[in-house]
């Protein structure tokens, strides 16, 4: 270690004291806000508007079209993680490129994707219409767009983990004679749960708060097709500034659920290792 | 012959890891695979285990053609260069896995597990993980894992590669001494010489993804067949005119002789030697003390030569001018190689 001067104090202090001011400011202020005007008016009014009709069916959406999108992609990810990193095939690269695609496109672009895929523009329009499949400003479309704006969150998480080591503990199960399912439960899994669960309260998080994408396709039916950031708009537009920031409150709550939930699997999966 | 490679033939998109590989194998025998790394060594043990299959060739175990067994019933046990133990499993639950596979109860896996970890001597350490063991305990466990099913061939892709010098030294006996014990047909690889004439009944010598030669560890050291084998063991000295020396036979063709230290002899101008009128001069340019003993370096007629004396002999020092006399040679012409004895060993000794 080397002696701390004066000058290197002062250094240290405020480079602390910038990050420390910017976190309250940016983070912290901002959260405390959305708290505090969500029960400006008291509980009783924060319960009423939590407890509402259309608040109460956002909430389930949510929770529905984010348990979907998680459920989808760790059966996506885990089989493109699994193919990228275990076998060769042409096309790889390609695969490899494609999975970023959501993070790179702009959310309303894909919203948009949908829109045009399944809408009334769109040469499937009939065919959905004559087996009844509502997708574009119906739930299936919510829950669509949300799986491909969090597409990429679990594989992501899990290639670098399955790259860094080889098949070797795999061959020597399969030498002994053990089937692709032992070997997959015994054998890789363990060795990427945590990153696999980080995956998944990524994709999580990035789900509830989806915005954009989902803007675009829900047509905004109140009761229907709207999601928790989507009603909070509602309300904001409509002047109903308490029962905004009560719901918000409700996204805010899940996100501080989730931060612990990922503090956690870090901490576990760190030392693990 | 138990194991039996036929004209296997491997190829890594354009490059043949594998060119016409051809041997057999001894029941019971413990075979050392040795070559420089790159010559095909692992491709060879991967593709009698299954993990790899040969463009060309028949591999034969027990008689019976094996090249469309899956590599799960092939019942061979393998010992990783790695150990690709199961990180997250004990001890106990890594040695036990072939056993569970095979649906067996868990008395007798209980059984056969404390058999093996006796067996291997990690007595109370059932229940650590990889990570909490030494190198050569994780390569113990790797060895039981192995054993576990009861293969009927044992294969050990440099066991001992992982592991520091002294350590390495007691594993090799110990190793032996099992696989000597349990009677299995074992085939380990390595790329250290001293490693494979010390443990391996047989050895075959692999260079460039052929089998340059098969046989006892004394016969392919001391009658190597081919070039790359007479330049592969000991410490060898390479050069290309050897009728600078004399006494030796005039061969045609010749591209190098390799003269290893135990060929040649050095001895002071005052010392006693038997064919000091055939020797020649040479200066010392370096000393070195080994373990063994002490290893001599001299320029002798411009070629730089070692060669080693016992720590007995009258010591000598660096400059000293000294008489160097070479027994014996190896000669190369294209891939093959002779021995060229000196023609003085012969002749009647004559003093004057
Ligand atoms: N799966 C593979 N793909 C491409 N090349 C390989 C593969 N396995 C081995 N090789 C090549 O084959 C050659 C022989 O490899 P290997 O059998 O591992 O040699 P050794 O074990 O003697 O060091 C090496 O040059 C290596 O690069
Ligand atoms: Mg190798």
């Amino acid at each position: 270690m080397y002696k701390e001067t004066t000058s290197s104090k002062i250094v240290k202090w405020s480079l602390i004291g910038i990050s420390i001011a910017f976190v309250v400011l940016m983070l912290l202020l901002p959260l405390i806000t959305v708290i505090a005007e969500a029960f400006k008016q008291g509980f009783d009014i924060y319960a009423k508007a939590v407890s509402d009709n259309y608040t109460t069916k956002a909430i389930w959406l949510t929770l529905e079209a984010t348990l979907l999108a998680v459920i989808i992609n760790t059966v996506f990810g885990l089989s493109a993680a699994w193919s990228l990193t275990k076998f060769q095939f042409k096309g790889k690269k390609i695969l490899t490129t494609l999975i970023d695609l959501p993070v790179t496109v702009s959310p309303i672009i894909a919203g948009l994707i949908f829109l045009l895929t399944f809408g009334r523009q769109s040469p499937i329009y009939p065919l959905l219409q004559d087996w009844d499949i509502k997708i574009v400003f119906a739930v299936p479309g919510i829950v669509l767009a949300t799986i491909f704006v969090t597409f990429p969150f679990i594989s992501r998480e899990l290639i670098p983990v399955l790259e860094a080591r080889g098949n070797d503990e795999e061959e020597a199960a399969a030498l002994m004679g053990a089937k692709g399912w032992t070997i997959f439960r015994k054998i890789t899994f363990p060795h990427i749960k945590w990153a696999f669960l980080y995956g998944v309260v990524l994709c999580a998080a990035r789900a509830m708060g989806e915005f954009g994408a989902v803007s675009v396709i829900s047509g905004h039916l109140r009761g229907k097709t709207n999601t928790l950031p989507l009603h909070v708009e509602i309300l904001f537009n409509e002047f109903q500034y308490v029962p905004a920031f009560a719901v918000s409150s409700i996204l805010v709550m899940l996100a501080i659920v989730i931060l612990i939930a990922r503090s956690v699997i870090e901490y576990r999966g760190r030392k693990k290792i | 012959m138990y194991v039996e490679l036929k004209n296997i033939n491997k190829h890594f998109g354009n490059f043949k890891a594998s060119d016409n590989v051809s041997f057999g194998i001894e029941k019971g025998k413990l075979i050392g695979l040795l070559g420089p790394s790159g010559s095909g060594k692992t491709t060879i043990l991967r593709m009698i285990a299954g993990l790899e299959n040969p463009d060309s060739g028949e591999i034969i175990i027990d008689g019976k053609v094996i090249n469309n067994v899956p590599a799960s019933k092939r019942g061979i046990g393998f010992v990783f260069q790695s150990y690709a133990l199961f990180r997250y499993m004990t001890v106990f639950e890594n040695i036990a896995f072939g056993l569970r596979v095979l649906k067996k109860s868990e008395n007798e896996i209980k059984e056969r597990v404390a058999e093996l970890v006796k067996l291997i001597g990690l007595e109370g350490l059932e229940n650590r993980y990889p990570s909490q063991l030494s190198g050569g305990q994780r390569q113990r466990v790797a060895f039981a894992r192995a054993l576990a099913p009861n293969p009927q061939l044992l294969l050990l892709d440099e066991p001992f590669a992982a592991i520091d010098a002294k350590v390495r030294q007691e594993l090799r006996h110990w190793l032996k001494e099992m696989i000597a014990k349990l009677g299995v047909t074992s085939i380990f690889v390595t790329h250290d010489q001293d490693e494979a004439i010390e443990v391996a009944d047989e050895i075959i010598i692999t260079n460039k993804g052929r089998i340059d030669q098969i046989g006892k560890p004394l016969d392919v050291y001391s009658k190597p067949k081919t070039a790359f084998v007479a330049s592969f063991f000991g410490q060898p000295s390479i050069f290309k005119d050897y009728n600078k020396f004399h006494s030796f036979d005039t061969i045609p063709n010749v591209d190098q002789a390799i003269v290893r230290p135990e060929f040649v002899k050095v001895t002071k101008k005052n010392e006693v030697q038997k064919f000091k009128n055939s020797a020649e001069e040479g200066v010392v340019t370096d000393v070195a003390f080994r373990g063994s003993g002490i290893e001599i370096t001299v320029l002798v007629n411009g070629e730089t030569l070692t060669a080693r004396r016992s720590f007995d002999e009258p010591s000598i020092s660096v400059g000293e001018k000294v008489d160097v006399f070479i027994y014996r040679l190896f000669v190369t012409v294209g891939n093959y190689a002779f021995l060229l004895e000196n023609k003085s060993i012969r002749e009647p000794i004559v003093v004057i």
